[in-house]
């Protein structure tokens, strides 16, 4: 990514049904956000415009899924559009009420070896419903950026506009090694993943 | 004591034990083995039922919740 | 590295555990009439109220304040004289293509592409859309969505459908086009080829709602009696006779949230845009169309043609043709067309109900095409056996009840 600053770089938003995506996408787009089709199907996404820093970005609210097995067409969609785009950033968004179900997509899109970063949304309704996520730990296991948003209030957009750049891919040796206890927690200072990206 | 998914009663709670069809799907809802579940309420006419997992409501197949083997642990009132 | 699925839901476990705590969590008044709307003893209540409020303010709106108390009185009161008396050579094509009939006194009746165009499209339906799609977006954003799924599933499974059809049927009462997409959330073909005919032969649309409210107000009712026990009749028989699977429900019954403004505004302005650009220009050119085949005496060989067809086996009469050729490109357009047409009451709601479910318009047209021709073709061809036989239907009804 040595030209950087002038390619547009291409980031879809993957994640469940009902996560909260959209209002995530129109937090960080402006009003140019444009509906289209995506060929040879009927199933319609929105995509838009992000500057950040100098960079420029197309962000792509691909249509929910649950797992990369898909169950219906807009499933389908969802898979055929990250299997289209290898370079792009994946964005995952998490219900933080939810974590387990976001944390398997998760995991199926980081196996495609892309380059990830995580958006916890929802942190007010789980806050309401005494649900705590440690996203600097989930950061930490992961070993990519990992950013808790509150779409709705606006909480948390910039930072994570600011760490895409810092994507990473995630590497599941070492995410279950950092489970067993077996590779100690580097650079775990200022809740840095220890990606490198800065 | 085991019984269907579909047969407990309101407000009874139970652990899923075993899923006998396939389990992708119910896995995605995040119904999975050794999950502890509630049933909120079923709808007349063979509709379907509604279970509390953790804290979230999942509605669910008459059929579906048929396939659902769980251990009742208790009952909220 | 790609994981098995059990060893990948074993790791998303063991990072849920590590990274999530739970605290004590007291319900709220939200859980609370959360569980009651979606238990059927008081959740069934809390739906046909929620439907009936839905239908009304979307009358009240739609038809009596803006169309009658505004709309009607721009355009009859000012816009069709003033166009009347500046449009040069009423005895000229042009002045019947664009202005229509000389001595009409209304923009229903006129039918020129700059009056009852106009007046249509801008004055009726637009209204319509707009209150449609604002509620339709506050119940989907406040989470009463799925719970109306919920409700309706036992029905709707016997169709060969579930709950969650309740969304293109709702949408589908707002413009067809968007409800075939929102097809895409069945899971099978069967289930979407069932619905996409169903809506296509049985679910008015709003644009059709809002001419209709103006047009045939007391028999709206009997109309949508018809629709829905065709929508029950032939589900039933397209589920027995398709081959495929029904799978059953599982979706989330979310919280309820109040719905963010900004939203709701940004999504009832994308639908209403889409509906302006596809329907506006159709509208306009459809009373263009129109026109120039009744010039061309086009209307006339056809309306003959067909009469036996129309006087003996559906009992209306014969000029009823023209506005169904109107019709495939806009339905709302046809029915306001038929409103000047002298007809019986009887012959009036048969007319109403054929033009309902014969065919679909030409956007909705497209749109099944694009969901693959085959699909398309099999739903035409359900279509002709289904206005056949029902048309015939309500005839043989109405003469038993001797008012046909």
């Amino acid at each position: 990514m040595a030209d950087s600053t002038k390619k547009k770089i291409t980031v879809l938003m993957v994640g469940n049904p009902n996560v909260g995506k959209s209002a995530l996408f129109n937090r960080m787009t402006g009003a140019n956000a444009m509906v289209s089709n995506y060929p040879g199907t009927t199933v319609d996404f929105t995509s838009g415009t992000l500057i950040e820093g100098r960079q420029e970005y197309e962000i792509i609210d691909v249509p929910g899924t649950y797992s990369l097995e898909p169950r219906d067409a807009a499933e389908e969609v969802a898979v055929r559009m990250i299997r289209d785009h290898p370079d792009a950033v994946v964005m995952i968004v998490f219900d933080a009420t939810k974590i387990d179900r976001g944390l398997y997509i998760a995991l199926e899109v980081m196996e495609q070896g892309m380059l990830c970063i995580v958006a916890v949304n929802m942190m007010d309704t789980a806050h309401d419903k005494k649900i705590s996520v440690d996203t600097a730990d989930l950061q930490k296991v992961l070993g990519v950026p990992v950013v808790a948003t509150t779409a709705t209030s606006g909480e948390g957009i910039r930072e994570l506009a600011e760490q895409i750049r810092k994507a990473q891919v995630a590497d599941l040796d070492k995410i279950i090694k950092r489970l067993n206890g077996e590779i100690p927690d580097k650079k775990s200072v200022g809740g840095c993943g220890g990606c490198g990206g800065c | 004591m085991q019984k269907k998914l579909l047969e407990l009663e309101f407000g009874e709670r139970g652990v899923v034990r075993e899923i006998r069809t396939s389990v992708h799907d119910l896995n995605c809802m995040g119904i999975r083995v050794d999950r502890e579940l509630k049933m909120v309420t079923k709808q007349p006419i063979k509709g379907p039922v509604v279970v509390l997992l953790g804290e979230m409501q999942i509605a669910i197949g008459l059929d579906l919740a048929a396939q659902i083997i769980v251990d009742v642990i208790g009952k909220d009132a | 590295m790609v994981l098995s699925t059990d060893s990948r839901w074993e790791v998303v476990d063991r990072i849920a555990r590590r990274t999530v705590a739970y605290g004590t969590y007291k319900r709220t008044l939200g859980d609370v009439l959360g569980e009651l709307t979606v238990k059927p003893l008081t959740g069934i209540p809390v739906a046909v109220a929620a439907l009936f409020a839905f239908w009304s303010i979307f009358c009240s709106f739609a038809g009596a304040l803006v169309t009658d108390g505004f709309m009607v009185k721009l355009f009859d009161s000012h816009w069709l004289p003033w166009l009347q008396s500046v449009w040069p050579d009423p005895a000229s094509w042009h002045y019947f293509v664009f202005v229509g009939d000389p001595l009409a006194d209304n923009c229903f009746e006129a039918f020129g592409v700059l009056t009852s165009g106009l007046f249509v499209s801008i004055g009726v339906v637009l209204p319509a859309i707009l209150i449609f799609y604002l509620m339709m977006t506050v119940l989907e954003d406040s989470g009463y969505l799925p719970r109306l799924a919920v409700l309706v599933d036992s029905v709707l499974h016997r169709i060969g459908l579930h709950g969650y059809a309740i969304v293109p049927m709702i949408l589908g009462l707002g413009c067809n086009v968007p409800a075939v997409t929102a097809t895409r959330i069945l899971e099978t073909r069967k289930q979407r080829f069932i619905m996409m005919t169903l809506l296509a032969i049985f679910i008015p649309c709003g644009a059709q709602l809002g001419v209709m409210l103006e047009v045939i107000p007391d028999m709206i009712g009997l109309v949508f009696l018809c629709l829905i026990g065709g929508f029950c009749l032939f589900g039933y028989i397209l589920n027995k006779v398709i081959p495929g699977e029904n799978p059953e429900i599982l979706v989330d019954v979310p919280p309820y949230h109040w719905p963010i403004r900004e939203n709701v505004v940004k999504k009832m302005w994308n639908r209403t845009k889409s509906f302006l650009k596809e329907a506006v220009p159709f509208v306009l050119f459809g009373v263009l169309l129109v026109n120039l085949l009744y010039l061309g005496g086009v209307i006339q060989a056809l309306a003959a043609f067909f009469e036996p067809l129309f006087v003996t086996w559906f009992g209306v009469p014969k000029e009823t043709v023209g506005p169904l050729i109107a019709g495939f490109l806009r339905k709302d357009l046809a029915i306001a067309q038929l409103s000047v047409i002298p007809m019986t009451a009887y012959q009036m709601f048969a007319s109403v109900v054929l033009i309902s479910i014969y065919f679909p318009c030409v956007a909705t047209f497209v749109i099944m095409l694009r969901e693959g021709w085959k699909e398309l073709c099999a739903a035409l061809a359900v279509l002709f056996v289904v206005v056949f036989v029902y048309g015939g239907l309500i005839h043989a009804i109405g003469i038993l009840l001797g008012v046909a």
